[in-house]
């Protein structure tokens, strides 16, 4: 469908009215490396594009009491260079800095990265096991949705944005003795699309795990939290035994399919075990360190 | 169709630009930018690289209304025949082009990593030009010719700075 026009609002209000008085016509804009894409190949289903990406401020990333809060034109290569997201949610830092090259990585943004809705976005696995929500901007005022139901299958995302934006993407900041780390299994070191990634977040006190989070992708529609895995670990030590048990249990609820780019779904579903394990393992090597 | 400004090599330039166009296709159809090379056109390849106020972007995934008042470096903006700049001096020596499509893409990356990072690692230029395909040969001697620029500029204790800037 050709582009028959591109709005630069001032304000994200200002881009909402814009939306609204298209009607369902038109499409935010912020990184456009998906949208774009979209364009070129006309499969774009918007005439009509609401471009944010000048507004001023929208790229910070803060801590607001015991917030962190990114804005919605946050970059890979912002979050994946920031020294408070690297201390603080290096799962978060991990994961931008495998999303693309170089190039993309100073365009795509994580607000994009979650509307896109794509079961193995690197951004969104870490920002589901630092349990993110999301503010979001839409004509009646702002809404809060947590991450993990903003899904509504492969690449779709209840944000709809062709009416709403993203504001602000927000999570506890990490208290001591809580840890985050990030993993990736691809074909090649860059340029690449995840065959499969994890994240984990977890919160150690004395030896005993008292909280953790596994996120996974692509073992379903959308990154996956391996709840039973999670379960199994709580109230326990983390042990390399215990570690091993808990990945064992993440690889038994996972469902990868069998994929042309990303390898078979039997040959995934076995290595999601040695993932899980190697993330956990780095997770709980970090809580060690923070301690000594 | 809109008429857009943008600086590009240090000049001030116009041209029209229409909705949903690439950067890309408004550097080379309408200001005659061929430097700029069209590849993939989806963000995987890296030859239409350029320079975008100070970062190196994919031009086929930026569209030409975004960039107006901005500032965009091509591989022109570097250096001339007679005086080239530090990494087309190291990318001739080394040898590090076969066809040549994907050395402006190259020379721009690696420009882009020296601007804030002059003394790059091997793996930080690896990284760096990691959003660069080269089908022909290989990527050796792009690295190496890297690692030459950073030597040139180094010894002449100058910058690999262009004089745009």
């Amino acid at each position: 469908m050709q582009i028959r026009d591109h709005l630069f609002p001032s304000s994200l209000v200002e881009a909402v009215e814009m939306l609204h008085a298209e009607g369902g016509k038109a499409r935010l804009i912020a990184g456009g490396t998906d949208l774009i894409r979209e364009i070129r190949d006309q499969t774009n289903e918007f005439e009509v594009l609401v471009d944010i990406s000048h507004i001023p401020g929208l790229d910070r990333i803060e801590k607001k009491g015991e917030l962190i809060c990114l804005g919605p034109l946050v970059t890979m290569a912002k979050a994946e260079s920031s020294a408070m997201l690297k201390q603080d949610a290096p799962a978060l830092a991990e994961a931008c800095s495998w999303v693309g090259g170089p190039q993309i990585r100073n365009r795509a943004t994580l607000a994009g990265n979650i509307v896109s809705a794509q079961p193995a976005a690197d951004g969104a696995i870490a920002l589901l096991a630092l349990d993110a929500r999301l503010k979001i901007l839409g004509r009646l005022g702002e809404r809060t949705l947590m991450l993990a139901e903003s899904y509504a299958g492969v690449g779709r995302s209840h944000i709809d944005s062709s009416a709403e934006v993203i504001s602000s993407i927000e999570w506890i900041a990490q208290h001591p003795g809580e840890v985050s780390a990030f993993r990736r299994m691809t074909k090649r070191k860059a340029l690449a699309l995840p065959q499969l990634n994890c994240a984990v977040w977890m919160s150690q006190t004395g030896n005993q795990c008292t909280a953790i989070r596994i996120a996974l992708g692509p073992v379903a529609e959308s990154p996956f939290r391996a709840r039973q895995a999670e379960a199994f670990l709580l109230g326990k030590p983390l042990s390399l035994e215990n570690l091993a048990a808990c990945a064992a249990a993440a690889c038994k609820e996972a469902q990868p399919r069998d994929s042309v780019l990303r390898g078979s779904g039997r040959y995934r579903k076995q290595i999601v075990a040695v993932i899980v394990r190697e993330t956990l393992e780095q997770a709980a090597n970090r809580l060690e360190g923070s301690q000594a | 169709m809109k008429k857009i400004r943008l600086q590009v090599n240090g000049t001030w330039r116009s041209g029209w630009a229409a909705p949903g166009q690439t950067l890309l296709e408004f550097l080379r159809t309408e200001l005659d930018c061929t430097e700029v090379k069209h590849g993939c056109g989806k963000g995987d390849c890296g030859a239409c690289t350029v320079i975008l106020n100070g970062m190196a972007v994919d031009s086929c995934l930026v569209l030409s209304l975004q960039v107006d008042g901005s500032a965009v470096v091509t591989a022109k903006g570097l250096g001339t025949k007679e005086n080239p700049h530090p990494l087309q001096k190291a990318f001739i020596e080394t040898g590090a082009f076969q066809c040549g499509f994907c050395t402006p893409g190259m020379i721009l990356s690696a420009k882009a990593l020296l601007d804030t990072n002059p003394q790059p690692t091997k793996a930080e230029i690896r990284r760096g030009l990691s959003g660069n395909l080269c089908r022909c040969t290989g990527y050796r001697k792009i690295e190496e010719a890297v690692a030459a620029a950073v030597d040139y500029s180094s010894k002449n204790h100058g910058s690999t700075e262009d004089s745009t800037h």
